[in-house]
């Protein structure tokens, strides 16, 4: 068996490890809830957003969908990922998995897709339903390319979720201490990140919050660029003909490549230098 | 004397431990380790690595397991074809070695089964998995559920996943803990089968009376210094605690200074309510022909068994009496010319 077949197998257990555990069983009805259901709340004929908007093509109904990636889908791949190293190093079996003639670098790739893929699988399933029910109320499937590009960050944004869990997991000796840092930086992220924004433009000077000023619009479009879900937002609205936020779609997914190489490698090196 | 398979040449490693301050946020600095351990292992050889807590028994266990990587030195194996030892690189060391760690808490709803095939799919090795398993004796409660597991039951299932590569070195961290007699002599009976095999063992423990029977040779670790290498009686004629005899008896306390002669010597002795005891460096065969015709009353009669204690004291010149938890470090004198930082 070589390397790969290894990162292969051992990824797959991972993954049926996770995707049929308790805590899966646990979490998909609360994925169900926030995916097909707000699916199904947005493709409402008569919905009226905030704002006085109205979702008119399917794109823009999954757009709004994504909530329930953002607030759904990334805490579950917190909460599936948090131990994915700590449990293993408090138990001892870390020891036992590392003394093992496979390279760490392998070891940890395999963990970080067999955790990814345990996320995706549902949440992607999840999500074509939605794509279904939209059609079902509306009678209207997205583009190809707008299906394609929702696919891809859906599966980009669960991925960052899981490697800052897995990081935070390989710094923990304690799972109490991994899943606080996980669900913090998604608390950062989900909740708090709007705050940084309002900070941010007041001490730039600009009005905050004031939806038709270019100048707070292009300030929110760069400083989500450090924010996952922000990035995230981007890549969605990269389909969106009627939203100008200042950031092109290259710049998009530049920083989307960004915030998956530099969380995998340095999980990868925390993984080499990792003591049980 | 059968060849040496695997060789440690001055090899060494401490940890890296913070060292926190206002200018260094996030500083770090040497900590404890093992310094300059030279120790051949050899073929179907079972070796007792013993030390008191603390003495880097784990470390060194880790280091020839592949997971710590040498600071210093070099570990050298023997090459199949040319017989020669050659420098070898951690992942080659863990492909040959089998590793057993201390107390691994095994939890969760995955099967005895399911949990090998997860390690045995690291090596490659997922066909050996129900042999293992049989040879281990978990066969019965090979689909039970790991938190059903009682403590000797994960401690097989440790050496389980150890056996999974068919290793050429097996390396046992503490392994008697929480097992129960039958499964010490069972444990026990299958590490003499592996070595007869050919495997060379190696086995970390804090106590020596313990596994005394069943090493061929001892090496004595203590504060990540190796004391000493060799069989227990090279060990205990080196440091003078070999020819012990413990007697104890009824009465009152017998003068032996007219019964012993010359090349005998009482080195401890005891009174009680119950009765008294001795300990006699004792050569002579006749002693206990001598003892009964004095009309001493002997209850016990036996060879006084070696402990750690005793021979890190022998090492290092202290007194028993003056280890408390730690062992005095102003004492250690292989420290005294070591001359590294602290």
């Amino acid at each position: 068996m070589n390397d790969l077949q290894k990162v292969r197998t051992v990824a797959l257990r991972h993954l049926s490890n996770k995707l049929f555990s308790t805590r899966m069983a646990i979490m998909l009805p609360i994925l169900i809830l926030f995916i097909p259901g707000m699916a199904w709340g947005f493709s409402d004929p008569k919905v009226m957003l905030p704002g006085g908007i109205t979702p008119s093509s399917a794109t823009e109904v999954m757009f709004y969908t994504s909530l329930g990636i953002v607030f759904g889908a990334t805490m579950c791949s917190v909460l599936l990922s948090f131990d994915g190293v700590s449990k293993d190093r408090a138990s001892g079996v870390l020891e036992i998995k590392l003394s093992q003639p496979m390279a760490r670098s392998y070891q940890s790739t395999a963990l970080v897709i067999g955790h990814w893929f345990a996320i995706l699988i549902p949440t992607w399933l999840l999500w074509a339903i939605s794509f279904i029910i939209v059609n079902y109320r509306m009678g209207d499937w997205p583009s190809i390319v707008d299906t394609l590009t929702s696919f891809i960050s859906v599966a980009l944004i669960l991925l960052w979720y899981v490697l800052f869990s897995l990081i935070a997991s390989t710094h923990a000796k304690e799972q109490g201490t991994s899943i606080a840092f996980g669900v913090g930086v998604w608390f950062l992220f989900t909740f708090l990140w709007a705050l940084v924004t309002t900070m941010v433009a007041f001490a730039s000077g600009v009005s905050i919050g004031e939806e038709n000023n270019p100048q707070w619009i292009d300030l929110e479009g760069i400083l989500d660029l450090f924010s996952p879900n922000g990035v995230f937002h981007h890549l969605l609205e990269t389909r969106l003909t009627d939203v100008e936020r200042g950031v092109s779609p290259v710049i998009s997914w530049i920083a989307a490549l960004i915030w998956s190489i530099i969380p995998w490698y340095w999980f990868n090196s925390r993984m080499k230098s990792i003591q049980p | 004397m059968s060849e040496v398979v695997l060789e440690l040449e001055d090899a060494a490693f401490r940890h890296s431990i913070s060292s926190r301050s206002i200018s260094k946020p996030f500083g770090k600095k040497q900590g404890s380790g093992i310094f300059s351990i030279n120790l051949k292992i050899r073929e179907g050889q079972i070796l007792g690595l013993v030390g008191p807590n603390g003495a880097g028994k784990t470390t060194l266990m880790r280091i020839l397991a592949g997971i710590f990587p040498i600071q210093k030195g070099k570990i050298m194996i023997k090459d199949s074809k040319s017989n020669d030892l050659s420098p070898i690189s951690e992942m080659e060391l863990r492909s040959v070695v089998g590793h057993m760690p201390e107390q691994v808490r095994w939890q969760g709803k995955v099967s005895v089964k399911r949990t090998l095939q997860d390690i045995a799919e690291m090596r490659g090795v997922s066909y050996r998995v129900d042999g293992i398993i049989a040879m281990v004796g978990l066969s019965e409660i090979k689909d039970s559920p790991l938190d059903q597991l009682s403590q000797g039951m994960r401690q097989r299932l440790t050496l389980a996943s150890a056996l999974l590569g068919s290793p050429k070195i097996l390396l046992l961290d503490e392994p008697f803990n929480g097992l129960d007699p039958v499964a010490i002599r069972a444990f026990e009976k299958l590490l003499v089968e592996l070595a007869k095999k050919g495997v060379s063992i190696i086995i970390s423990s804090h106590r020596v009376a313990g596994m005394a029977h069943l090493v061929d040779r001892l090496a004595l670790l203590h504060r990540g210094q190796l004391l000493i290498e060799g069989t227990l009686k090279d060990i205990e004629t080196e440091f003078g605690l070999d020819d012990r005899i413990e007697i104890q008896g009824i009465g009152e306390l017998p003068d032996f200074n007219k019964i012993l002669t010359s090349a005998e010597s009482i080195l401890e002795s005891r009174k009680s309510e119950e009765g008294w005891s001795v300990v006699i460096r004792n050569q002579d065969e006749s002693l206990l022909k001598k003892l009964v015709s004095s009309n001493v009353e002997i209850t016990t009669w036996k060879t006084k068994d070696t402990d750690i204690l005793e021979m890190i004291c022998s090492a290092t010149g202290q007194e028993l009496d003056e280890i408390g938890f730690g062992v005095i470090d102003s004492t250690m004198m292989p420290y005294k010319n070591r001359g590294e930082e602290e």
